[in-house]
């Protein structure tokens, strides 16, 4: 089912949480909506189920309008962050509690939610109660219910919050998995952006209410529109320096933290001539070993099967990736080059990018 | 495509029958039983009806009730009465022993702390005849009374304690029954406080006295609010316990207060017939006294603090 | 440093201590009175807390006072006190959940008001309207039908006034064991299909009833032990509750008989004693859902 959402706002008085927002869904589409708390993004997927009503704006699904229809007529399926299960109800019939309100007869309920929980692998837990189950059980049986009234289109409000950081990995590989399996169209919402550029399709950035960015992750990590989109894209986050790009014998440097850096022309020529540019460079193309920049090793953080390191360059410090095997410890001198082909320019009052639209 | 205003007529409609399905019963006993008798009382107070003329059409005196109970000889009395009545037991009992035994009984282990607030609930749970009945016999002369009893080896000259000091157990009776009530919203509002906030004031070196004042008393403060708002609209307009307890005597008017008043006018038989209609005036100007003071507490306390909106339309 | 450290350490010590004195002398009434009640239902007379025969000797322990558990004349009165109280309990119930869940959870214009309202209907109370609901009673008592229950002089007439002065309370602590509930599990449910009725029956008061249950035995209790309104609406004497046979018994008898009086108060109260007994820690929650305000 595709989804339009046309200059969607919605204000509680004198805040306002979504401010205009535009955007196009794809039937099957999986889409994330990332950003950083109160950014809008759950109280858009509030309206998107029904739950809160539009200030103005509209939301169409398949092209018709449904500001209008309650929640139970709009065909959608939600989990919950905090998974949201009738605690009073066992797993069947959590699961089927949306058939029970269609007048589906008990036989085919508890068929249904038999099937739903197999897919689910927690088949063997239909008559437990969900206080007796384990957080990533109930987040399966939160997922079941969504899915057994097939839905048109399935919501995901942070649903891996709660889970430990392993149990986080597995369910994620496994939504997405469903998802591409099942062919619905899905909205994540979720403030960690790996979880949002490991599953989604498209990603839609949103900051104060309004949509930053909406495109697919590679887009947002090689071409970010916007600094705010540079920093929060990637991981680890993207350094930001301010810079100047001057010419320099035939070719282009960029003058920071007391160094120059070799810039490439296609990077250069929209940003020469400024006077002072904000340069994000991403800490893994940074390449600690040999190279013609040194500095003093402040931090070292290991990652495992890298470390995240922070040199001091003598008028400011950058993080880089560094592998393992270099060994490198705190007040180390190491020399490192940068892979100019990849960084990024920023107009310092706009915040938008110099090199793409 | 048009942009759709906000709020549709349609969610608007939607939601105003679902809230009005909800409250119809409520609304209905308000009306039945709130309104209409306070309008009507406002009528009866307007005529001269009484026990004697009730079969006859209903006359008409215009606002002479209002006129006889101003100048009564009693009014200023009574009204001095019901004012200290209210604010001295609210202060000392339904809000203040209620405060202390709250916080005692949280202090110490849990099962006494239990067994104390199970024996400060009893005086609510009796019926209000035994219950007077026990602090009348506690009262009473030799050789019934049984303060006297155990206070006589001490020195204790011997009186009819009731008679003495009437407005003692006045407040007393109605103290012990009121505290409970605090006692109960006050110890939950204590328990419920976060121990890591009382840890943490600990840390930071306050301890006894210092702790209550600075930490658990700020962190109740709605329960507190509440609690003084319903207790003085409780105490203003209850008179079971002084009406089973003195009627308001001994002697004229000693412990006589505004409802009991309004009652006595109304449905007692001192003067000749029940006077429905000068009791409903008293009546009357209590409601409009309880019902400012309800105002004024609202407002004062701001109690539309306590309204979250809902989160779903 | 050391030295406050320590000196806080013997203060904490002493605490509970004065705790204790101070407990133990504010239920000395409470012990006092109780202890006489007790004594007196199986004697003849007391002198203070003795026990006498009727001519003041010490002694006259006897089972005459609870003759009337056989002679059975107190046991209509004991029905129509359960039928109220019960009357009571479902009534306030039924109105207290329905409406305390709008307030509480449905956006309708106006709610702020109604709000204000349950505060402000205690001014309101009907002990002072009292006249003016006996003609609202004789005007129900004269509606077809269901008029023979709720009019003047009735069980369900007397029950009806009483729910409704449990209202603003009741209102009140339900609305506040709603607001408690998460609003996620609300929401699945309208996303399920539930309307906001369904919704509320089957998901949200479930997850409300320990706060009902506890609001349903204080309001037993009330019902139980209500003298003035019944005593006011009630004329026959197969309408009394307990409490107004209670007091009939008091006027029978001149000089009243104190100790009958005594053992007749404690058969009211041994039903409520057991109840509270099995229930206090239900009772003694009950308001932690309901005023917790901006804790």
């Amino acid at each position: 089912m595709k989804i339009e959402l046309r200059r969607l706002t919605k204000t509680w008085g004198e805040t306002t949480a979504v401010a205009g927002v535009d955007l196009d869904i794809d039937d099957g589409e999986f889409v994330a909506f990332l950003g950083p708390s109160g950014c809008g993004k759950t109280t858009t997927l509030m309206m998107i189920a029904g739950i809160y009503q539009p200030t103005s704006g509209e939301i169409l699904f398949d092209g018709e309008v449904v500001n209008d229809l309650a929640p139970r007529d709009r065909g959608v399926g939600m989990v919950f962050q905090s998974y949201a299960l009738y605690p009073h109800m066992t797993v069947a019939e959590n699961i089927s509690y949306s058939l029970k309100l269609r007048g589906v007869d008990k036989v085919t309920r508890r068929r249904r939610a038999q099937e739903i929980a197999d897919l689910m692998g927690i088949g063997h837990l239909l008559d437990r109660k969900p206080a007796e189950l384990s957080g990533g059980q109930q987040q399966r049986v939160a997922v079941g219910r969504a899915l057994v009234k097939e839905p048109r289109v399935l919501l995901f409000d942070e649903p891996l919050s709660n889970l430990d950081a392993r149990l986080r990995l597995t369910m994620r590989s496994e939504i997405k998995r469903m998802q591409t399996e099942l062919g619905i169209t899905s909205i994540y919402v979720t403030h960690d952006q790996v979880e949002a550029t490991t599953m989604a399709d498209r990603i839609a950035v949103m900051r104060g209410g309004r949509l930053e960015a909406y495109a697919d992750p590679d887009e947002l990590y090689r071409r970010p529109q916007t600094l705010f989109v540079a920093g929060f894209v990637g991981n680890p986050p993207m350094n930001i320096v301010d810079a100047q790009v001057v010419g320099l014998n035939g070719g282009f440097v960029a003058q920071t933290l007391g160094i120059e850096i070799p810039l490439p022309d296609d990077r250069s020529r929209p940003v020469v001539g400024r006077r002072s540019v904000k340069m994000g460079i991403r800490p893994e193309h940074i390449l600690v070993g040999s190279g013609p920049f040194a500095g003093e090793v402040v931090l070292v953080e290991p990652l495992g099967r890298e470390d995240l390191v922070d040199i001091d360059v003598g008028s400011g410090t950058l993080r880089a990736l560094a592998d393992r095997s270099l060994g490198i410890r705190p007040r180390d001198r190491v020399s490192f080059e940068i892979n100019s082909a990849e960084v990024q320019f920023f107009d310092p009052e706009t915040e938008r990018s110099l090199l793409w639209g | 495509m048009a942009t759709v205003a906000e709020d549709s007529p349609t969610r608007r409609r939607r939601r105003r029958l679902a809230a009005v399905g909800f409250l119809t019963p409520a609304m209905v006993l308000v009306v039945a039983f709130y309104l209409i008798p306070a309008v009507l009382t406002l009528i009866l107070s307007l005529t001269d009806l009484s026990s004697a003329n009730f079969t006859e059409p209903w006359n008409f005196i215009g606002l002479d009730n209002y006129r006889r109970l101003f100048g009564d000889a009693f009014f200023p009395k009574i009204l001095k009465n019901t004012l200290f009545y209210v604010f001295v037991t609210l202060g000392l009992f339904n809000v203040g022993l209620a405060l202390v035994l709250a916080l005692l009984t949280t202090s110490i282990p849990r099962r006494a702390g239990f067994f104390f607030r199970m024996l400060w609930l009893l005086p609510r749970i009796t019926p209000s005849v035994v219950y007077v009945m026990m602090w009348v016999r506690m009262a009473q002369q030799p050789p019934f009374g049984i303060f006297n009893q155990l206070a006589g080896p001490f020195g204790l000259e011997p009186e009819n304690w009731l008679f003495e000091t009437p407005w003692l157990f006045v407040i007393l009776t109605n103290g012990f029954v009121g505290a409970s009530f605090g006692m109960i919203i006050f110890t939950s509002a204590l328990e419920s406080i976060p121990r890591d906030v009382i840890t943490a004031a600990r840390v930071d070196g306050a301890s006894g006295w210092r702790l209550i004042r600075d930490m658990k008393i700020p962190l109740i403060k709605w329960p507190l609010l509440f609690v003084a708002t319903y207790q003085t609209m409780s105490l203003l307009t209850s008179f079971e316990y002084i009406l089973l307890l003195t009627e308001g005597g001994p002697g004229l008017f000693t412990t006589e207060v505004w409802a009991l008043t309004s009652y006595k006018r109304a449905l007692g038989t001192y003067f000749g017939n029940n006077q429905w209609g000068y009791g409903a005036a008293w009546g009357f100007v209590l409601v409009v006294i309880g019902f400012l003071f309800s105002l004024l507490y609202v407002k004062i306390f701001r109690f539309n603090q306590l309204v979250k909106e809902p989160l779903i339309e | 440093m050391i030295g406050t450290a320590g000196i806080g350490r013997r203060r904490i010590s002493r605490g509970p201590r004065i705790g204790y004195a101070i407990l133990g002398v504010s239920v000395v009434p409470i012990l006092v009175g109780y202890a006489w009640l007790l004594i007196a239902s199986f004697s003849r007379r007391t002198r203070g807390l003795i026990p006498t025969t009727i001519d003041g000797r010490a002694g006259g322990w006897t089972l005459d006072n609870w003759s009337f558990v056989s002679d059975g004349s107190v046991y209509r009165a004991t029905l129509n006190s359960t039928l109220m109280a019960l009357g009571m309990v479902v009534g306030v119930g039924i109105v207290s959940t329905l409406g305390g869940y709008a307030i509480s959870r449905i956006r309708f214009p106006g709610r702020k008001g109604v709000l204000s309202m349950t505060l402000l209907l205690n001014a309101f109370r009907a002990d002072m309207l009292l006249i003016a609901i006996f003609f609202v009673l004789r005007a129900l008592g004269a509606t077809p039908l269901v008029g023979r229950f709720i009019g003047f002089d009735t069980v369900g007439g007397v029950a009806l006034v009483m729910v409704s002065l449990e209202l603003p309370l009741g209102l009140w602590l339900m609305k506040g064991f709603f607001d408690n509930v998460s609003w996620d599990m609300e929401r699945a449910a309208l996303i399920d299909g539930a309307s906001r009725f369904r919704a509320w029956w089957e998901i949200v008061l479930p997850q409300v009833m320990p706060g009902l249950a506890a609001l349903s035995v204080f309001t037993f209790i009330s019902g139980w032990n209500a003298y003035l309104i019944p005593f006011t609406y009630t004329v026959g004497t197969g309408v009394s509750n307990l409490p107004v046979f209670l007091d009939e018994l008091i006027g029978e008898t001149s000089p009243t008989n104190w100790n009958q009086v005594a053992a007749v108060g404690l058969f009211q109260l041994i039903p409520i004693l057991g109840f509270y007994l099995l229930m206090q820690e239900k009772l003694l929650n009950i308001y932690s859902g309901g005023t917790k305000g901006g804790t």
